[in-house]
């Protein structure tokens, strides 16, 4: 894209690249927003194949456990560490659990969790679609008078719906176990101290925040992902070049939207 | 060489099942198709010949829903149609089996009913016993009469085949062209196959249609194309370097 640009006039035109972009950010968000509509219809009809979403749910879940808790676990470490030492100097130590916990529900669980999920599921998702586009197995099915909507995407949609709040409630159980840890080892803070000061400090609306962080992401990542794996066409070159736009788009969407439920549900008042 | 099958009976109250009449359709500024017509008729094999890039796989897509026509029509009296893609198109996380039952998803058969129809289609195409390996678990010659055995399970009535035999050695290719006269004569569908190869279309096809830069050149049996005097089929039946299917691009 940027080659394009520079040959064109012969010089590197940074104004250009932002135009060129802007447009292919649009006509992405305008697939996206047609294949969730049509995913939708579906999931309000009730035709969901449900052994799909089981399997779905089994790659989606559990296969991103071990991925998600190592990422989840030394976040914890390395958030408790920094937290932990600043409050012990204004001897704080028993603030510690409340902080700690305040982060990991409203933004660490979430969003570890997503941009894992969106690492590992994503770009499968979007190599695996994007395969079977230049492999004529869309083709195939919709001579079979399948629509690759119902049979490929909704499965992943529901199962992505299903999963996400269970590897976020996971990673920020995972953190908060770190938190204990490094509470008791760095700042001799007992865990049931740790724990009262949890229960202080966090809110039911934080839980509302936590969950509706974690929908998001998983409407992000699965529409992103079968947007872009459904929209490719070309040759082996090209499954490479829809896997990174499929990342760096996801990416890009998950810090953005979790900037914007964050402002909207903790703005001050 | 010469067709092993019996030709179709074809007379004057025959309807056709395909009817393709003026068909454009153009990718860009390139024209593809200029005003294809043709009709295939029950129990017919129509073969469909010509250098790469000549729009014949473009009909098939047409056909198929899989492209819209810029202009023309299309008229296929009946919805069942079933397509062997060239490179088979299996969906590779299901099994055999799998890639059966979704064919047969909107008939909502009963588990039983489903599994009968399955092994049914599978002992056809003599892949019995195979019904939970997964296309990469299968060679290419298995793969393609999956592919076939999933065209056919509803029994349609008209049968696309996109290049079936291309990429098979010369004993699978005999046996892929078995296969499709034997479905033929089963199921008494109307077919239009695409190919380059030349034992494909002569022992399968009852009449030949070949196209060249988006138009039919030349119309009539195998028998006819190997004794015709018209340069197209001349020199892509007897695959001659000289002649006027390569004058507009070399």
């Amino acid at each position: 894209m940027v080659s394009s640009v520079r040959s064109r006039n012969g010089i590197f035109r940074p104004v250009d690249i932002l135009v060129e972009q802007f447009g292919k950010a649009c006509q992405l968000l305008g697939q996206c927003l047609i294949l969730l509509f049509h995913t939708l219809k579906y999931i309000v009809r009730g035709e969901i194949d449900w052994r799909e979403v089981w399997r779905q749910s089994y790659k989606i879940g559990v296969e991103s456990c071990i991925v998600v808790s190592l990422t989840a676990l030394f976040t914890g470490f390395a958030m408790s560490l920094q937290i932990s030492r600043e409050l012990v100097l204004f001897g704080a130590d028993t603030a510690i659990g409340g902080v700690v916990s305040l982060a990991l529900v409203r933004e660490i669980g979430p969003i570890t969790a997503g941009i894992m999920v969106a690492g590992r599921v994503g770009s499968s998702v979007a190599a695996e679609l994007t395969t079977m586009m230049i492999t004529e197995q869309i083709d195939a099915l919709k001579v079979m008078r399948v629509d690759p909507v119902q049979f490929l995407v909704v499965p992943r949609f529901v199962a992505a719906m299903l999963m996400m709040p269970a590897l976020t409630v996971y990673a920020m159980a995972l953190g908060l176990i770190a938190g204990i840890f490094i509470a008791y080892t760095a700042a001799n803070v007992p865990a049931a101290t740790f724990l009262d000061s949890v229960k202080q400090t966090i809110l039911d609306r934080d839980f509302g925040t936590h969950f509706l962080k974690a929908w998001t992401n998983a409407i992000l990542i699965i529409v992103i992902s079968c947007a872009i794996g459904l929209r490719t066409r070309g040759g082996a070159e090209d499954v490479g070049i829809a896997t990174t736009r499929t990342i760096v788009w996801t990416m890009t969407m998950l810090f953005v939207c979790n900037y914007i439920i964050t402002a909207v549900t903790y703005a001050p008042r | 060489m010469a067709r092993q099958k019996q030709a179709p009976k074809i007379n004057g109250s025959t309807k056709p099942m395909v009817e393709v009449n003026d068909l454009y359709k153009s990718f860009g500024d390139k024209p593809i198709l200029k005003g294809v017509t043709f009709n295939v008729y029950p129990g017919e094999i129509l073969g469909l010949v010509g250098k790469s890039g000549c729009g014949k796989s473009t009909i098939l897509k047409i056909l198929c829903g899989l492209l819209e026509p810029d202009s023309g029509s299309i008229r296929m009296h009946s919805d069942e149609v079933g397509l062997v893609f060239q490179g088979s198109a299996l969906l590779n996380s299901y099994t055999v089996k799998e890639n059966l039952a979704i064919a047969l998803r909107r008939r909502k058969l009963s588990r039983k009913e489903q599994e009968r129809v399955i092994a049914e289609k599978l002992e056809l195409v003599g892949l019995r016993g195979f019904e939970d390996k997964y296309p990469t678990q299968l060679s290419g010659g298995q793969q393609k009469r999956t592919s076939f055995a999933r065209a056919i399970v509803n029994d349609p009535k008209i049968i696309f085949y996109d290049e079936p035999t291309t990429g098979l050695d010369p004993v699978i290719s005999t046996v892929i062209e078995d296969y499709m006269n034997e479905l033929e004569d089963r199921l008494n569908a109307a077919s239009i196959v695409v190919t380059h190869q030349l034992s494909t279309w002569t022992r399968t096809a009852d009449r030949v249609l070949l196209m060249h830069d988006g138009r039919i050149e030349w119309e009539g049996t195998p028998d006819e194309a190997l004794i015709s005097s018209n340069p197209y089929i001349q020199q892509f039946a007897y695959a001659k370097r000289e002649g006027p299917l390569l004058d507009s691009t070399i």
